[in-house]
């Protein structure tokens, strides 16, 4: 590995640095602080984090190849890349915004703890979408996983609140030993930890006739990647726990903990299981491709239809982060394309998907935080004439949904055309014409939830939802994110994808 | 073949408590019986470790789990009251799972343990490495900037994490 | 077989701190004398009868410090290598093992602070 040069390595976790230094401070003011007082801890995490998330655009920062002549850092713990950076600015932006949503949820809210276990969450998810090594990779989705367990039984009293904790805790635990098994066969098989010198050892001689055991160990680790994402079949916790956990949980872990499992998960089949990786007669990639394929099928399918019959908004939400991870995925099976620049489009899509799903999902909670902390309910049907009672909630609900579902100007119309010409482009195509279709059924039920906001009425049009001014600094970002990434920039952060995505390629040894 | 000497007298032994103590776990509906079956379980592990030239990891699962974690289970399910003596079945899918079990650890066995490690299989003429690192080694591993310092970092915030998180839950009145 | 010498004393310790309180025990069986009646065969814990049921359910302050206690039983777990390298650390890996126990500080602070480890 070369020898250890600290000044070169620091850069390479400055987000992770600023974090714990965050961590720390929030640790202290909430033990020095008067109770009343406590709600500063958020405005302290959110500003922090705001600031963390620009780090990596300031120019002059991009990521250049380290000491050891490839992006490793660390000891190869982590691979530094632009990819990286941007999985970064993605996680470091809704915990940010989730620590805003917090303030005035109650029994959240004034509770430092919340925040500082965001924070730590946070930090995992961001080094998880830069690891590159199994126990790197292991402690870091731990790290994130242990604290959203925390986070969803937040509100103790609550029974749904807990419920919803223990069912996260004990399906995650069950995957992450599944996971955990899988990463201890592969390490027995190489006595390499590090991903990507994983491959290498998977390609020699030795390992001609064991095509077997590899992908034995590969579906271990795709069922904990999968839980992670909430891909069919390993979706059951999802409506329950997005249900019952406190929302501003909900929000945060429908985005962050999404966007570093897909940077993780791609980042480790590339790395592990490239496409020149041939064991006796089989191209592995064509097993993973094929797996991935079918559960973007299945999830978007089973999503969608399941989201048709939702009566309450978070369940609607749940199921439709099914879909939408399903839709992700085609992204990742789009990996099997031949040129360089199919296989960059396809992580490329994967990324602005991902990026323009984290404004418009956090925008959707929250107005439901909004909405449920001023009435108490979360059913679709009490929504009825929210746009009299709050014309601008409800418009920025509409953009959400619209976003989610795909129309323009809203994000989600980009982020679903990129993902659908990767995987035309991969010769996905029965894929993609299945993306269509199931974002046309999509596309009813967040119609149907606009048409009660709008057309319903209800007795309660008199009264005002009321809407703090965080919470208008809150909805107006992330308005304004989703409608630049639906427009303008839209272009401009796919180009800087397919950038990022390049140094995921980057000097790798074999891969084109 | 497998040979018989001392060292696997004495694995034969650690892993009939191991498995037996998992066994007690499962079989037991007394649930403070049951983590008592485990910590018995966890013992015949580090015994394992110890086989394995690993005293420290063997000496931290003696620390930690049987001393920690055991008594946090007891803890637990005696602050449980009404759940130490169920004798109510909840699950009737036991044989189902246990088919399921059985089916998992054939395939296991025949797909990946044989071929890799097996008499004949692809590792079985690596040699075992004669390393035996010392506690002290495993520090330096630790801290190094070229190997364990980010996840060993890392470890402290998620204890920090978990520490939080379950007072916040486990306490009975907000202060 | 070097491991099975080194821990051969770990395996006689054991076997006798099994053996030497069954031997009382068992010698008890056969040579006490035995005249059982109602009032000798009675549960006799300092002479009262239990009430009730003796499962009771504990105070969650136990539960907490066992939290606690866990918590930086694993910390220290950590630390232990760390020390025992001292000698061979450089000043990174000095500092390394110093910000572990800082951020473990913290942890204490808050702990003390929120009263966790008062009884009351």
């Amino acid at each position: 590995m070369g020898e250890f040069d600290l000044l070169s390595s620091l850069p390479a976790i400055a987000p992770e640095i600023g974090l714990t230094i965050l961590i720390f401070v929030a640790v202290l003011l909430d033990s020095f602080l008067h109770e009343s007082q406590r709600k500063g801890i958020a405005y302290v995490a959110a500003l922090g984090m705001a600031a963390l998330a620009i780090v990596p655009i300031i120019p002059g920062w991009a990521p250049e190849p380290g000491p050891t002549g490839d992006y490793l850092f660390w000891g190869g713990m982590i691979r530094h890349d632009a990819l990286a950076q941007i999985f970064r600015i993605m996680v470091l932006a809704s915990g940010a915004l989730t620590c805003l949503m917090a303030v005035d949820a109650k029994r959240v809210g004034n509770k430092g703890e919340f925040y500082t276990i965001v924070l730590v969450a946070t930090l995992g998810a961001s080094l998880l979408s830069a690891s590159a090594d199994l126990i790197m990779v292991f402690v870091a989705l731990e790290t994130l996983s242990i604290a959203l367990y925390c986070l969803a039984a937040f509100k103790r009293n609550d029974s749904k609140s807990t419920e919803s904790g223990m069912k996260y805790f004990l399906f995650g635990a069950f995957s992450s030993a599944i996971m955990l098994y899988g990463f201890s066969l592969l390490y027995g098989f190489t006595g390499q930890t590090n991903l990507y010198a994983l491959a290498q050892f998977m390609g020699t001689e030795a390992f001609a006739n064991n095509a077997v055991p590899v992908l034995a160990a590969m579906v271990m680790v795709i069922v904990g990647f999968g839980f992670k994402i909430s891909a069919v079949p390993f979706h059951f916790w999802t409506p329950d726990v997005y249900e019952g956990a406190p929302t501003p949980v909900t929000a945060f872990l429908s985005v962050a903990s999404k966007a570093a499992s897909f940077a993780v998960m791609m980042r480790f089949f590339i790395a592990v299981f490239p496409n020149d990786l041939v064991i006796g007669d089989y191209v592995i990639q064509n097993f993973w491709v094929q797996f991935m394929a079918a559960a973007a099928v299945i999830s978007m399918t089973l999503g969608n239809v399941i989201a048709l019959s939702q009566k309450n908004i978070k369940r609607l939400l749940a199921y439709s982060s099914i879909a939408q991870a399903g839709y992700v995925l085609m992204g990742v099976a789009a990996l099997q394309a031949t040129t360089p620049l199919g296989a960059e489009r396809a992580v490329a899509s994967v990324g602005f998907y991902l990026f323009m799903y984290t404004f418009s999902n956090l925008l959707a909670f929250a107005v439901i935080i909004l909405f449920s902390e001023a009435t108490g309910s979360e059913t679709i049907a009490d929504l009825a004439g929210l746009n009299r009672r709050s014309p601008w909630l409800a418009l920025t609900l509409t953009i959400a949904l619209l976003s989610l579902a795909g129309v323009p100007p809203a994000a989600g119309f980009f982020g679903k055309f990129y993902l659908f010409t990767a995987a035309v482009e991969a010769d996905l195509v029965w894929l993609a014409m299945i993306g269509v279709l199931n974002a046309i059924v999509g596309l009813y039920y967040y119609l149907v939830v606009i048409k009660v906001m709008y057309v319903d009425r209800s007795e309660d049009e008199d009264k005002p939802i009321p809407t703090s001014q965080t919470y208008r600094w809150v909805l107006g970002v992330a308005t304004l994110a989703v409608i630049i990434l639906g427009t303008v920039g839209a272009q401009v952060i796919f180009e800087w994808a397919v950038q990022g995505a390049g140094t995921l390629f980057a000097l790798l040894p074999g891969v084109f | 073949m497998v040979e018989l000497n001392a060292h696997t007298v004495v694995f034969a032994i650690f892993s009939i408590i191991t498995l037996g103590g998992a066994v007690g776990v499962v079989w037991n509906r007394n649930l403070v019986s049951s983590s008592y079956w485990l910590i018995f379980s966890l013992f015949g592990v580090a015994g394992l470790f110890v086989l394995l030239s690993a005293p420290f990891l063997a000496a931290v699962q003696v620390l930690v789990y049987i001393g920690a974690v055991g008594i946090l289970i007891t803890f637990s399910v005696m602050l449980t009251r009404g759940m130490t003596q169920i004798k109510d079945v909840f699950n009737r899918q036991s044989a189902a799972s246990g088919v399921v079990a059985v089916l998992l650890f054939v395939v296991l066995l025949v797909g990946v343990v044989l071929p890799v490690w097996g008499p004949s299989g692809a590792l079985s003429s690596a040699p075992a490495s004669d390393v035996v690192a010392t506690t002290a080694e495993l520090g330096v591993a630790l801290v190094d900037g070229s190997q364990y310092v980010l996840p060993f970092e890392l470890v402290s915030l998620l204890l920090t994490a978990a520490l939080l998180g379950a007072i916040v839950i486990a306490r009975d009145q907000d202060k | 077989m070097n491991v099975l010498n080194e821990w051969a004393f770990v395996g006689v310790f054991f076997a006798l701190s099994w053996a030497l309180p069954a031997l009382p025990i068992v010698a008890a069986v056969f040579f006490s004398p035995k005249k059982a009646n109602a009032i000798k065969l009675q549960t006799y814990e300092c002479g009262v009868e239990t009430v009730g049921d003796t499962w009771v359910q504990f105070k969650v302050q136990y539960y907490l410090y066992g939290l606690v206690f866990l918590v930086f039983d694993v910390e220290m777990i950590f630390l232990f290598p760390w020390a025992m390298a001292y000698e061979r650390l450089d000043t990174f890996q000095f500092f390394a093992g110093i910000v572990f126990i800082i951020l473990l500080l913290d942890v204490l602070v808050y702990a003390v602070k929120k009263n966790v480890l008062e009884w009351s």
